[in-house]
């Protein structure tokens, strides 16, 4: 004698996931248990799911995903937004500004008493460093964001033969492809560690 | 429901190209599966792949953030996967042809397996709810708003998706 009516397919895919109420779950498990159909029909949902979770994750060639990167038009700009300066476009119009500031700074500090050469070169120096790591970005390409610290991205990269520098929490590489960086990194997960490559 | 994305889209919707490449390499290989497992080609998948993230590209200013990014993408890979699907010839393109390299070799035998046969026999409702579900781990309520149905018919795709296939694969194991 079979337990009740025979569930619905509903109730017996949520029977399968675990999803029924704990009362409801008992009176499906002992219908289940005494019908032959109803147990026939969750084995088999059983097996399709199990080959499906147990199927491989499949990988993009490697060339259909450079074939992106190479294929993306340009694009119109978002309507009412203004597009965000490059890089170099940023170098460009900071540069006189910071000559400005320097010279002010000069200035300022060659009034009565002031020693104009000691702050001429803080500023220089200053302006110099800036121009420097703003240049060092300008020049390289940023890769995707890796899982960090920044410190095991720059040994992971080192022991693999690569020149690295660690800047501002940035791992920068020096004398690489990006293509052999991306390569090298490719085990390692997303993450907030950003990659700069300066190339050949 | 917070979206991890949203970071990345809001730069690459300004037009930062970068932005763009973070969520190309973060989301290549879910839509890869995604579009070969309901294909069941690996040269069909690839551009259906390469034209689903063009469409998005230039679709981001569109992308209001109303459903998860990946959602999103999910939906422009089904209709690239869609539009694939009507070039088709009528003959099997990896049948005669020898994969360009060695990934391709991969990928292709990834789908010369039993369960990609199984899945191939499926109808289509069919096969992209269980792959959205079983594969790529999507919620009731994702596959829902991608399929365009109720949840309650996404439950009942999915099972009786896996009744079949177990069905098929008991077939195939019994033929070889």
């Amino acid at each position: 004698m079979v337990a009740g009516t025979h569930p619905d397919d509903l109730e017996l895919f949520d029977y399968v996931e675990g999803d029924l109420t704990q009362a409801r779950l008992a009176e499906v498990q002992r219908h289940v248990s005494e019908c032959e159909a109803c147990a026939n029909q969750v084995r088999k949902v059983e097996i399709g799911r199990d080959a499906l979770r147990e199927s491989q994750f499949m990988h993009l060639p490697e060339r259909r995903g450079e074939a992106v990167f190479m294929n993306l038009p340009t694009k119109a700009r978002e309507p009412g937004r203004r597009r965000a300066l490059s890089p170099k476009q940023l170098l460009a119009v900071l540069t006189p500004l910071i000559a400005v500031a320097a010279v002010i700074g000069v200035l300022a500090t060659d009034g009565p008493g002031g020693d104009g050469s000691s702050a001429g070169a803080t500023s220089a120096g200053g302006g110099s460093a800036a121009v420097d790591s703003s240049g060092a970005e300008a020049e390289g390409s940023r890769l995707r964001t890796v899982l960090g610290p920044a410190s095991a991205v720059s040994d992971e990269l080192r022991s693999k033969g690569f020149s690295v520098q660690v800047l501002d929490e940035r791992v920068v590489v020096s004398g690489a492809t990006p293509k052999a960086v991306r390569r090298a990194l490719a085990d390692r997960g997303p993450g907030d560690v950003e990659i700069v490559v300066k190339g050949r | 429901m917070e979206d991890p994305d949203a970071p990345l889209v809001a730069r690459a919707r300004r037009g930062d190209r970068w932005a763009f490449e973070q969520l190309v390499e973060r989301h290549q290989h879910r839509l890869f599966t995604l579009a070969a497992r309901t294909l069941g080609s690996v040269d069909e998948a690839g551009d259906a792949v390469q034209e689903a993230f063009i469409r998005a590209w230039l679709g981001l200013p569109r992308f209001r953030g109303g459903s998860l990014f990946s959602t999103w993408l999910y939906r422009i890979t089904l209709n690239a996967a869609h539009d694939q699907r009507l070039k088709r010839r009528p003959e099997p393109l990896d049948e005669t042809r020898e994969p360009a390299d060695p990934q391709d070799a991969f990928a292709v035998s990834e789908l010369s397996t039993a369960l990609q046969e199984a899945l191939n026999e499926l109808d289509e409702e069919y096969r992209v709810a269980v792959v959205l579900y079983d594969v790529l781990g999507c919620s009731y309520s994702e596959i829902a708003e991608l399929t365009e149905v109720a949840e309650g018919t996404v439950k009942s795709r999915i099972f009786r998706g896996r009744s079949r296939l177990a069905e098929l694969l008991g077939t195939t194991a019994a033929e070889d």
